[in-house]
């Protein structure tokens, strides 16, 4: 039992790794802010589950249980949120901006 | 298990130094920090976790609680501040 727990941990542990590293190089390709915003959004959400899982997991006590799952569930309703109003003024900066004379 | 969460703990420190450098370069625009420095903190996080699990010590957990709730102030405020400033 405590072998599969093991093996679980070290698998989202180096999925939530792996996810990350992706999304900073995604963050310098990419040649948007939109699109760099997409990249940044996976460990924001799926990256961070999966290492609060992981530890979840390991960590023996109720309390450090709850407060992973706190921990990944307010992360799972902020960062939507918080993408979603740097987007949105991003946009209206660019919309404000005057057009570029020929 | 152990060393899967070295690989782990490795591979975020070189994710937060890119998100790092993206967020430093003198070529990025304002939108770019603000994305870069709100996915460094949950890279932080993700590291704050495994490293919880590394060293046995809860106290970092609730580090990375305190740590999630700073990198949505951090964009929102980020967020208002670009809405109310003219380009």
């Amino acid at each position: 039992m405590s072998a599969v727990l093991d093996v679980l941990t070290a698998v989202l542990f180096v999925v939530g790794a792996l996810l990350a590293v992706v999304a900073s190089v995604g963050l310098h390709r990419l040649d948007d802010t939109r699109s760099r915003m997409h990249a940044a959004t996976k460990p924001g959400t799926l990256g961070v589950l999966c290492c609060a899982i992981g530890a979840a997991l390991q960590v023996g006590s109720t309390s450090l249980v709850t407060k992973l799952l706190v921990a990944a569930a307010l992360q799972l309703v902020t960062a939507p949120v918080g993408a979603h109003m740097l987007s949105r003024a991003l946009t209206r900066r660019d919309e404000q901006r005057p057009p570029a004379t020929p | 298990m152990t060393f899967s969460s070295q690989v782990a703990l490795g591979l975020l420190i070189a994710a937060t130094v890119l998100t790092v450098v993206r967020a430093v370069r003198p070529s990025s625009s304002i939108g770019d920090r603000a994305v870069a420095f709100d996915m460094m903190t949950a890279v932080i996080q993700c590291g704050l976790f495994v490293g919880a699990v590394v060293i046995g010590d809860g106290i970092l957990i609730d580090v990375a609680l305190v740590l999630g709730l700073l990198g949505f102030l951090t964009s929102v405020t980020v967020a208002r501040f670009l809405e109310r400033t003219n380009p």
